[in-house]
């Protein structure tokens, strides 16, 4: 009797186990379009990706370490990942953002659009569907970053991963819990206007630090419903 | 809060720094320890770095670099040389510590907080140096932060912490495979629960460790010659609970700084006797001002940002009292004028520890233009609109009639009009700002409005 108890909760914990991975599948692919771009009003021909903020902790069984250097590698991995994508499969040109360097204004004013585009991240997390009835917007304080003319829109990225220890691995196996994975926020915002014109969060199970394919076609299949631009 | 700006950085940041619950009101207890003597901080000490301290310093200057990168540190050399002399100043002569280098910073955002990497890096925000008085109270600060980095309390932090999660790993793993039955099951419960519990644990440790600093941070302020009585008084200023954010959880539910008040006020006894002449200088509150100005008014900018408009309000306040110059009205108009449809402070009702959570949980789901319109469609909301408005025309107009009046106020003014639908006035102001600000930084959005005006 108790073994059959026992047994049920051994499988109750292993549903429990299974439950991030179905979780972080589900979600893989999830993207959001403004109706400008649907309807073709607005055509994403230039970008400007913005740097990229990807934090990673390594899970272990002490509790989980920071990764700030690994951190700063993937962020500009990532970066450089979602330029090649835009550009090899949407034929999207990525213009460079405002220059970071000696002179604090400019990177004061990249700084106020990453906290701006941070503050708004939660609100469209919470109902990302919006995006699509064009609920989401930045406001034209865009134009001062003081983009090129030609910029139609600025990319942010941001995601957030864990990677697993050896010894956190084999308890995760054995007892269950949240594999590793890496869970990226796109959101791509019109440079005139500051609308949400697409956010996409796509999503991959296992190690962030390694797994470049994964994250390749998780960007690709992420980005999958950007209109491509036409070569003309 | 779930974070503000750029705030991620500082958070992976402030989860290395013991330092962080220092200021913050909500993180102190009231857990009773006994009466602490505090004695000046060890010239040297007997600390010993394991592999873990090393990995937590290395992070530490990763995370220097990133605040830096990321554009989150303030470069004013004025505010930068002043907060490096209060802190070499309440540094004990002699003092030798290793992997330590101090440096002084300001972070650029607008809540009050103040924390300590382990590897001697110093920061303070621009919401902090806004809201205190003086230098004694901005010393008061900084030597608590510095005490966290002396007693090496970040790494007694963390590997306090590391044990705690090594034991809950093992229950884990007990209770799965346990013979099943209510222990096992409870056990899972605590698991799943676990960042709870030892997050209480942790807070816990960390009020002996906050006490330690500001006991220390006392005798510190004395051998620098700030009045001590100042570190009562800034944790009197924190507990000014603006923005409604003091949101207790459920392990420190509890007046935590009356509690501290009380220890402090109690050590202090008759140290506070002592007055030298230094020691009422740094109380000047002029002075203070004077020194920290073009940092209050960068500060005012970031808090309009972060939709903190009631901070920006007290703050812009505190500045035209200080010094009614075309600038200081200029951002008093400004605060005003996006306060909008909201009351300029929170009611009793507002600031009960449900009434916040509420509130943070509408903020998570309301873009900050449903706020308003919501607020809006209230009585109360329409006639603190009008009032707002009608207040920042009028500031805009001293700031345009005072001395060297600041163009940007005209830029002010047009918002202004613009959202009461007075196109041409809009028009007209944003044109003059241009033609007054030829290489305004926002010149290009400030014409398209100007096209926009005149061709509806």
């Amino acid at each position: 009797m108790s073994v059959t108890r026992s047994g049920k909760i051994r499988s109750l914990v292993l549903t429990l186990a299974m439950l991030p991975l179905a979780a972080l599948s589900s979600q893989a692919h999830a993207q959001f379009i403004h109706p400008k771009i649907k309807s073709k009003e607005t055509t994403i021909r230039t970008v400007v990706v913005l740097p990229a903020k990807v934090n990673i902790v390594r899970d272990s069984m002490k509790g989980p370490e920071g990764m700030a250097a690994e951190s700063d590698e993937l962020s500009g991995r990532v970066e450089k990942m979602v330029t090649e994508v835009l550009s090899k499969e949407k034929n999207v040109t990525t213009q460079n953002p405002p220059a970071a360097g000696q002179e604090s204004q400019p990177n004061y004013n990249v700084a106020a659009f990453q906290s701006k585009f941070d503050d708004l991240l939660p609100k469209i997390m919470k109902k990302r569907s919006d995006v699509k009835t064009g609920r989401f917007s930045m406001g034209d304080e865009v134009l001062n970053l003081n983009l090129e003319k030609s910029t139609d829109a600025i990319v942010f990225i941001r995601g957030e991963g864990k990677k697993l220890t050896g010894g956190k691995t084999a308890f995760t196996l054995l007892v269950g819990g949240a594999p590793a994975y890496l869970t990226l926020r796109i959101g791509i915002v019109d440079a005139r206007t500051g609308d949400v014109l697409v956010y996409t969060d796509p999503t991959f199970a296992g190690d962030p630090t390694t797994a470049v394919d994964r994250l390749r076609k998780a960007l690709k299949d992420g980005l999958k419903k950007l209109p491509m631009v036409n070569s003309q | 809060m779930f974070l503000h700006p750029a705030r991620k950085v500082l958070i992976t940041a402030l989860c290395l720094c013991v330092g962080y619950s220092s200021v913050i009101p909500v993180t102190v207890g009231q857990k009773k320890t006994a009466p602490v003597e505090a004695t000046p901080p060890p010239l040297r000490e007997e600390f010993k770095f394991g592999d873990v301290d090393l990995e937590v310093l290395e992070q530490s200057d990763l995370l220097d670099a990133k605040l830096e990168r990321d554009g989150l540190v303030l470069h004013d050399e004025k505010a930068d040389a002043y907060v490096r002399r209060i802190g070499q100043a309440l540094i004990p002569k002699g003092l030798e510590l290793e992997r330590v280098t101090w440096k002084f910073r300001v972070v650029r955002d607008p809540q009050a907080n103040a924390f300590a990497m382990p590897n001697g890096s110093i920061y303070i925000t621009t919401g902090l140096i806004s809201l205190v008085d003086n230098e004694s109270q901005l010393a008061a600060i900084i030597a608590h932060e510095l005490t966290h980095v002396m007693r090496r309390h970040t790494y007694m932090h963390n590997r306090s912490n590391r044990k705690k999660y090594l034991t809950m790993n093992i229950m884990a793993a007990v209770g799965a495979y346990a013979p099943g039955g209510i222990v096992g099951a409870v056990i899972m419960v605590v698991t799943t629960v676990a960042p709870f519990i030892v997050a209480a644990t942790m807070y816990g440790y960390g009020r002996d460790l906050e006490r330690e600093a500001d006991l220390k941070g006392v005798d510190m302020m004395i051998s620098a010659e700030y009045s001590p009585e100042e570190m009562v008084n800034v944790m009197k200023l924190l507990d000014k609970d603006i923005e409604g954010e003091n949101i207790r959880l459920f392990y420190n539910d509890h007046p935590s700084l009356d509690e501290r008040i009380k220890y402090l006020s109690s050590y202090l006894g008759a140290r506070a006797d002592r007055v030298t002449q230094q020691m009422e200088l740094n109380r000047e509150r002029a002075a203070y001002f004077n020194e920290m100005q073009s940092l209050m008014r960068h500060d005012l900018q970031l808090a309009v940002n972060a939709t903190r408009f009631r901070s920006a309000v007290y703050l812009a306040e505190r500045l035209v009292d200080f010094h009614a110059d075309s600038e200081n009205l200029f951002w008093l108009a400004e605060a005003y004028r996006t306060l909008g449809p909201r009351a300029p402070q929170l009611t009793e009702k507002e600031l009960t520890n449900s009434a916040m959570k509420e509130y943070a949980k509408k903020r998570l789901k309301r873009t900050l233009e449903e706020e308003e319109r919501e607020l809006l469609a209230t009585a109360d909301g329409r006639s603190n609109w009008e009032r707002h408005q009608q207040k920042a025309e009028e500031l805009y107009q001293r700031a345009l009639n005072a001395e060297n009046p600041v163009p940007v106020a005209h830029r002010g003014l047009g918002m202004l009009y613009e959202k009461l639908g007075r196109t041409n006035d809009a028009a007209n102001e944003y044109q003059k700002y241009i033609e007054l600000s030829p290489s305004a930084f926002d010149r290009e959005r400030i014409q398209r409005r100007i096209e926009t005006l005149r061709r509806n």
